[in-house]
């Protein structure tokens, strides 16, 4: 923002408050009231004035406070924001950030906890960013606010918490650009936004056990960096794919298919999908955790693929 | 108000609007046309009024049916490439005339949903308050959008955040085929379901002076930082929603309507007031008639585009077909 004055951001709660989780605490008095402030309760105007500004000459970022409210906004996501660079006769884009949070894991119910990711992977236009660390949440946010297309970008709620090394200044990471976490050679796992933590930690607990396993964060999952993984499956010759979203209809699958277009005759054992039951997100303390996909169950799918 | 110099150039856009929705019609039941029309005959003064009164940087969201926009926006070959979807049109056949959007011509680009471009107006206005531009946005809509929460919304926040945006309301009566007044709470007037904190007009959408002096007073209030103007003009479409839907209105209504007609009505004042005279609007109608013809011709004899045309998804990332980084 105080690199370039058409940035500026606002939603609901972020100015005074410094949002319900307080990433943009502090930035009003920074940056100044007229580039970070409150907005009504609605989402359908924070899509929409979004999209407007970012057609016009600046570049918003907007925070939608969680993820199951992109349903109100997918209008103006889908219909406009990913549409207009080709509904334009000329080279205008919606350079627009929509930050968002989500995921379960904290009993909010199954409106607060969700995993929107693949509501919108088939959605050409669309960018959408997962980071995993808090080095790679600032050089991507950065590269998403410089990028002149819509992003949205994932804040996994239960990663808030998470400390590791920052680089200082101007650091940027490269949009669509997948980051190999852990080197392995007899299975790569590909996990996505939170679950790369969940992938390394089962990684860890593997090789104790004689399997050892490739970990890759695409960070990016759309534009997807499918080079990276496929590369990686040449090698390991085994895929198990991990997200946080329901397995059947997630970005899992479309992972696996492009493996399967490219590399099937590479793979030496089933491909595995790691991810949430066909159900919405549970309350209960022990339902909402058996839910959510944990190490143990990327274990099992790693060992079942290999045994 | 409109300077005498200049009634002829207004007079002009309204027949050309005329003209050509005319003309469309006749192509579309001769030979076809591949964009669906929902011609905006009968409505004319609202669309050129308003463009008329503003300025060239300032921005335009239209409703499908706001020809005008277009019109006097773009040149008319690119219209009819547009509409016919050809390799000359301003998308090379990407999208339609109805919602194509273009910066350099300052029109918005907008989407099938109808009215999901109020906000996306008020977006405009915020551009103009971050950047401290003297550019306001006008966003034209039926009174079928009104009844979505983006009327409400846009309207609540612009008025809150006091945004140059001119808040156009076509009520043409008739919402597709539903009349309007059946199915919105409200008397009379579309505008009364607004309870905001802003100006509100209620006028003659057929008298293109009322239009353009109402526009320019919510322009320069736009301008001085007062925020935005909600207009409800009153008008007519003479043909159903959309050329594939058969009439059912009643005739004498529609009759009725005609008797106060738009482009009549401002002629009329230009021949009582002696403004202009039999020859020059003949002549002048001659010589649209040409233009529009010109333009129909080129369309018609223009090819389709090439495979390429289509892939314009992303600015800044070069993507393939599937997804993966190139």
């Amino acid at each position: 923002m105080k690199r370039d004055e058409r940035v500026f951001l606002y939603g609901e709660d972020v100015a005074d408050y410094g949002g319900l989780y307080q990433v943009t605490e502090g930035l009003r008095d920074e940056i100044g009231e007229d580039r970070v402030f409150d907005t009504p309760l609605s989402e359908t105007t924070l899509g929409g004035t979004a999209v407007g500004a970012a057609l016009t000459g600046t570049r918003p970022v907007v925070e939608i406070m969680f993820g199951d409210f992109l349903s109100i906004i997918a209008d103006h996501l889908i219909n406009y924001a990913a549409k207009m660079h080709f509904n334009y006769s000329d080279d205008t884009s919606v350079p627009l950030v929509v930050r968002t949070t989500y995921g379960a894991g904290d009993q909010f119910g199954l409106h607060h906890s969700q995993d929107p990711i693949s509501w919108f992977q088939n959605v050409p236009g669309l960018k959408m960013i997962a980071p995993s660390t808090p080095a790679d949440y600032k050089g991507l946010l950065k590269s998403a606010v410089r990028d002149d297309d819509p992003v949205i970008f994932f804040e996994n709620k239960q990663r808030y918490d998470l400390s590791g090394e920052v680089p200082d200044g101007d650091h940027t990471v490269p949009i669509g650009e997948a980051d190999i976490k852990r080197s392995g050679k007899d299975m790569t796992i590909v996990a996505i936004g939170g679950m790369v933590d969940v992938a390394l930690d089962a990684a860890e607990s593997l090789a104790n056990q004689g399997y050892d396993c490739e970990v890759i964060d695409p960070r990016t999952v759309m534009p997807l960096d499918k080079e990276t993984i496929i590369e990686s499956v040449k090698k390991t010759h085994a895929l198990t794919v991990v997200h946080e979203a329901a397995r059947f209809g997630g970005i899992g699958g479309e992972i696996a298919s492009e493996v399967a277009d490219e590399a099937l005759f590479y793979l030496d054992a089933p491909v595995k999908r790691v991810g949430a039951p066909f159900t919405p997100v549970p309350f209960a303390e022990n339902l909402e955790q058996m839910y959510l996909p944990g190490a143990q169950d990327v274990e099992t799918a790693v060992i079942d693929a290999l045994e | 108000m409109v300077a005498p110099e200049e009634r002829k150039d207004l007079h002009e856009n309204l027949l050309l609007n005329r003209l050509f929705e005319e003309k469309v019609l006749e192509v579309y039941e001769d030979s076809g046309i591949p964009e669906l029309p929902h011609l905006s005959l009968g409505q004319e003064a609202v669309g050129v009024g308003t463009v008329f009164a503003l300025e060239e940087d300032d921005w335009l969201a239209p409703s499908l049916r706001t020809r005008a926009v277009t019109l006097m926006r773009l040149s008319l070959r690119d219209v009819v490439t547009g509409m016919f979807g050809t390799e000359s049109g301003p998308t090379e056949g990407r999208t339609t005339q109805h919602h194509l959007g273009s910066s350099e011509a300052n029109i918005m680009g907008t989407t099938g949903m109808i009215g999901s471009h109020l906000n996306v107006a008020a977006g405009a206005g915020l551009t103009a308050q971050q950047l401290g531009e003297d550019r306001v946005t006008a966003v034209f809509f039926g009174d079928g959008a009104a009844t979505r929460g983006e009327f409400h919304t846009a309207l609540n926040f612009a008025a809150v955040e006091d945004l140059p945006v001119i808040f156009v309301l076509e009520n043409n009566q008739w919402i597709e085929e539903t009349r309007a007044l059946d199915v919105i709470a409200a008397e009379e007037n579309i505008s009364e379901m607004s309870g905001h904190n802003l100006p509100k007009e209620v006028i003659d959408g057929q008298d293109v002076d009322e239009v353009l002096n109402t526009v320019s007073e919510a322009a320069e209030r736009a301008r001085s930082g007062d925020g935005p103007t909600l207009i409800e003009a009153k008008t007519y479409r003479y043909r159903p929603h959309a050329e594939v839907i058969p009439e059912r209105r009643d005739e004498d209504e529609i009759a009725e309507w005609k008797e106060r007609d738009p482009v009549e009505l401002h002629r009329d004042y230009l021949l009582d007031n002696a403004i202009v005279d039999e020859d020059w609007l003949e002549s002048t109608r001659d010589s649209l008639m040409e233009d529009i013809e010109d333009a129909f011709e080129f369309a018609e004899e223009d090819s389709l585009p090439d495979e390429e045309a289509m892939y314009k998804v992303y600015k800044d990332t070069d993507v393939d077909m599937y997804g993966g980084v190139r």
